[in-house]
């Protein structure tokens, strides 16, 4: 339908210069018929009302007031009305003041360039006012704004201007490109649109250049020289360098004869140019757009700055004079440039080679001659040599040459070779030999290394010395030509009988067997209660002289003896004296150890002295072996029981009669002691080592008229058991027991039977020794010698008197 | 340096021209030239208690060095070995230097750095003199 016309509305009303000024409106809706606007105004708060003068000019729904109708400082009421057939409708009033709606245009013309100054580029904009439609005399004055960004950047930088038509900006990043734009007002107006934008680039290393410096100045064979300098960081493309010099007392600066020669950066000073024993001062000058800058200056005397090249002509020469190691000569020549000849340039060399894999360089010097001799390099390795020169005084060294390889030919001498291969044969036998030693004496060369460990003195008999019966050797080992002992031998005290009045003493008189073997050698003097006391160290068994004569243990009369003795108390130990032999140890057997055993001289001795019989137990094994001794007598009495003691008499046995022995003495009777006796038939006395066997002299016992001892061989018939200790007037038996403390059991002879002694009350006692000694060595070594040796004395001997009373 | 006024071929070609003669007389010249001068020095360091006794020993050392070269060369020149002439030439004008009190007015690194210098080129000088006179041992 149609109606009357919307509302228009004022939208805007600007002045440009403040003389003229124009009001649009935007009309409302026409109401579908055409629509006529009209604009009416007032002046400040008069009543007139005025029609707009123009519609034109300034285009369609405006009106225009040109001069005649713009009074500034006034304040226009303007309305406009919209009319069509229907109606009209009127806009709210405006109310403008010229003054306050002045916007004029954009500025024009806006130039920009860049310059440089004080080493900083700028950024120089220019531009004109907006023009106006008439160029009136009215000067305008604008207020300009200028705004900058880079292209990157989001924001603008605005800068005020005031009302000057340029503007210089400074803070411009080098090689940014900028876009510019200015803009105007008037006084209280408004500011004018944006300019069109303007693009500026600025240009890059617009600085003057950094100082550059000097590095170094050489001379290569002292005649010219060269200079090289480094550019400072901001040398672009454009920077010019030029290098100026004087010298020594002159004022005069000349410029770089040659730029090129040398590469660039350099400087070359021909032979014209150079002069000796004169101070040059060199600076180099950097210059670009910006600036120039110079660097520091430097002082250089030629004859001082020479660094000649490296030597050339590197050769060698493998030289093989006769009789002689060949040897290497190394020769090469001075560089090319470097005058020698005249003397104006003397070099020296040095150099230095290492071999091929090599870590580090063995540097040589060589001096002033251009050869050198190399002896002492190795035969088929490769090696590495280089040289290099400096001048004798002033100056440098030169680069090392090129590296050279060297081959050093391998040198087989045949001469070298036969040597090793001697060698080699001769150690292989070496081997050969010695490993088969070592495969057939292999225990023997252990145990000649290493001796045995001694054990414990066991009391008690090693069954295992007797079963090995290798008695003979032991007694042949032992260097007593076999039982009964000889007259050095007599001393073979070597253990002692430590015999108590207790009940211990079980003395079996083996008078029924004969066996007088008394060879208790009881030394008086010993008793002292000190049972461990070995044989060697007690006094009264001169042990040390016994020992050394004789090897001989009588370990397994010691042993029987003791045996018996020990058990009850233990007191008595059967003290293999020192040994006696050399050790056949014995672990098991073929060894003896020589032990001397004390004949089981239990001699019921009433007396305290204790005789201290050391275990021979161990002896037993080893007397078992190879003693010769019979120890066997000894064995007599305490054989039954004692299991050990029979290994006592085993080794006093012979190597074969051992095994008999043994068998014989386990049987545990006195006979097996004496078979053992008698298995030693052969030897001097049946069991007398003479290192090992205690003796008793017969006779005395006798001489107490003690049927029990019976020393002598009373018992014996038939077996004698004295043993012939050569040379000995008395007849001596060893005891073998000691029964019932009184009974003296004596050793028979070795063919003695003896049955009764072996009767022994101790008979476990037996048996712990025989354990005992079963383990424990044959390290007992009995002094039989020694204690042989003391036999003579009569003191060493069981004085049967002593014990005598305890027979009974 | 106080030797700075003696004309001295100051390269290798110009020394080379120079004849034998001239050159040994100009040897002669430098060494002459610092015989007072060293031996003030030495008497003036004597007394410099900073300085190691190495150093001081060193300068007697070396002014002793120069006297004996300066003998052997006037003997080497004498016997003509340098020339072929019989020379006795000795100008009186470097012992005339040597007294001057140019010498004495320098200072210490001054001194030790004319000197350095002045023994090189008696140095250099002598070696091509030996160059030319024997030219088979080791030129």
């Amino acid at each position: 339908g149609q109606s009357y016309p919307g509302k228009p509305k004022i939208i805007r009303c600007r002045s440009l210069e403040k003389e003229t000024f124009s009001c649009w409106w935007k009309p409302g809706s026409d109401g579908g018929l055409p629509t006529n606007y009209t604009l009416f105004y007032s002046k400040d708060s008069e009543e007139k009302i005025y029609q707009c003068p123009d519609y034109q000019t300034s285009g369609p729904n405006s009106c225009y007031f040109d001069k005649n109708h713009t009074n500034p400082w006034t304040t226009y009421n303007i309305t406009v009305m919209a009319t069509n057939e229907i109606g009209s409708n009127s806009s709210d009033p405006q109310y403008v003041d010229v003054t306050y709606i002045v916007q004029p245009d954009t500025p024009v013309n806006l130039s920009l360039e860049t310059k440089p100054s004080a080493g900083v580029m700028y950024l120089w904009a220019k531009w004109s006012p907006p023009p106006l439609a008439d160029a009136s005399s009215n000067s305008h004055v604008y207020h300009y704004e200028l705004r900058l960004k880079t292209e990157e950047k989001e924001e603008w930088e605005t800068i005020p201007v005031g009302v000057q038509t340029q503007y210089k900006v400074i803070r411009l990043q080098a090689g940014m490109k900028y876009i510019v734009q200015v803009r105007c007002k008037l006084d209280l107006g408004e500011w004018s649109e944006w300019s069109s934008e303007r693009y500026i680039q600025i240009p890059s290393g617009q600085s003057p250049p950094e100082k550059p410096t000097i590095t170094k100045c050489r001379s290569p064979e002292k005649e010219t020289f060269t200079c090289w300098w480094k550019p400072g960081s901001n040398g672009g493309h454009r920077t010019n360098y030029t290098l100026l010099y004087s010298k020594e007392g002159e004022e005069q600066v000349y410029e770089c004869p040659d730029y090129r020669t040398a590469g660039p950066n350099s400087c070359y000073f021909d032979k014209k140019h150079t002069s000796f024993w004169t101070i040059y001062n060199i600076t180099v000058k950097a210059t670009n757009e910006m600036g120039s800058s110079i660097s520091d200056p430097h002082y250089v005397d030629v004859t001082y700055i020479v660094q000649p090249d490296p030597p050339v002509n590197v050769t060698l020469e493998l030289k093989k004079p006769i009789n002689r190691k060949p040897y290497l000569v190394l020769t090469w020549s001075p560089p090319p440039l470097a005058d020698v000849r005249s003397g104006w340039l003397t070099l020296e060399y040095e150099l230095r080679l290492k071999p091929e894999e090599g870590e580090e360089w063995e540097t040589i010097f060589v001096g002033q001659q251009t050869q050198y001799k190399m002896f002492s390099l190795n035969p088929g390795k490769k090696y590495i040599v280089q040289i290099h020169c400096k001048p004798d005084h002033h100056g440098s060294w030169s680069e090392w040459s090129s590296e050279k390889y060297i081959q050093i030919p391998t040198d087989f001498r045949v001469k070298d070779m036969i040597v090793w291969i001697i060698v080699g044969v001769l150690s292989s036998l070496i081997c050969l030999i010695m490993s088969w030693t070592m495969v057939l004496k292999g225990y023997r060369m252990i145990a000649f290394i290493l001796p045995p460990v001694p054990g414990p003195k066991i009391k008690g008999i090693d069954t295992h010395l007797l079963e090995t019966g290798k008695s003979e050797e032991l007694l042949s080992a032992l260097g007593c030509h076999g039982f009964p002992p000889t007259s050095d031998c007599e001393e073979l005290l070597i253990e002692y009988l430590e015999v108590e009045d207790s009940e211990d003493q079980q003395l079996m008189p083996s008078h029924q067997s004969g066996h007088l073997s008394k060879n208790a050698k009881m030394t008086p003097k010993e008793t002292d209660s000190d049972s461990g006391r070995g044989s060697c160290d007690s006094p009264s068994l001169l042990s040390e002289k016994c020992r050394e004569s004789c090897t001989l243990p009588s370990t397994l009369q010691t042993q029987d003896v003791r045996d018996a003795q020990e058990n009850k108390e233990g007191k008595r130990r059967w003290e293999t004296q020192c040994i006696v032999s050399e050790q056949k140890t014995l672990p098991s057997n073929s060894e003896s150890t020589k032990s001397s055993t004390w004949p089981a001289a239990q001699l019921p001795n009433n007396q305290p002295p204790m005789f201290a019989y050391h275990s021979t137990v161990d002896a037993h094994k080893i007397t078992l072996n190879n003693t010769n001794t019979n120890v066997a007598p000894f064995l007599l009495g305490n054989e039954e029981k004692h299991q050990s003691q029979y290994p006592i008499t085993e080794t006093v046995h012979d190597h074969m009669e051992k095994q008999r022995e043994m068998e014989n003495l386990h049987s545990k009777t006195a006979q097996t002691t004496v078979q053992v006796m008698q298995n030693r038939p052969n030897d001097k006395s049946p069991f007398l080592n003479p290192t090992l066997m205690d003796y008793v002299e017969v006779h005395k016992v006798r001489q107490d008229a003690q049927p029990a001892v019976l020393l002598k061989h009373k018992e014996n018939s038939g077996k004698t058991e004295k043993y012939t200790v050569p040379g000995t007037s008395k007849e001596y038996t060893k005891v073998s027991t000691v029964m019932d403390h009184n009974i003296l059991v004596l050793m028979p002879d070795s063919r003695i039977q003896h049955t009764s002694v072996s009767q022994e009350p101790a008979k476990e006692t037996s048996q712990d020794l025989q354990q005992g000694q079963a383990e424990k060595n044959v390290s007992y070594y009995l002094t039989a010698p020694s204690e042989c040796k003391r036999e003579t004395s009569g003191s060493d001997y069981m004085d049967p008197s002593s014990f005598m009373p305890s027979f009974k | 340096c106080h030797t700075s006024g003696m004309p001295t071929p100051n390269g290798k070609e110009y020394a080379q021209k120079i004849p034998r003669e001239e050159l040994t007389h100009l040897i002669l010249k430098l060494l002459q030239a610092w015989k007072e001068p060293l031996s003030h020095f030495n008497q003036h360091i004597e007394h410099h208690q900073e300085l190691p006794d190495d150093s001081l020993s060193k300068a007697k050392q070396i002014s002793n060095m120069v006297h004996e070269l300066k003998t052997g060369v006037e003997k080497m020149q004498s016997m003509g070995i340098i020339s072929n002439s019989l020379h006795g030439m000795e100008s009186s004008e470097a012992a005339s230097l040597s007294n001057s009190n140019e010498a004495n007015m320098m200072s210490d690194s001054d001194f030790i750095h004319c000197f350095r210098r002045d023994s090189n080129k008696v140095q250099s000088y002598l070696k091509i003199l030996k160059c030319r006179i024997m030219p088979e041992n080791s030129c």
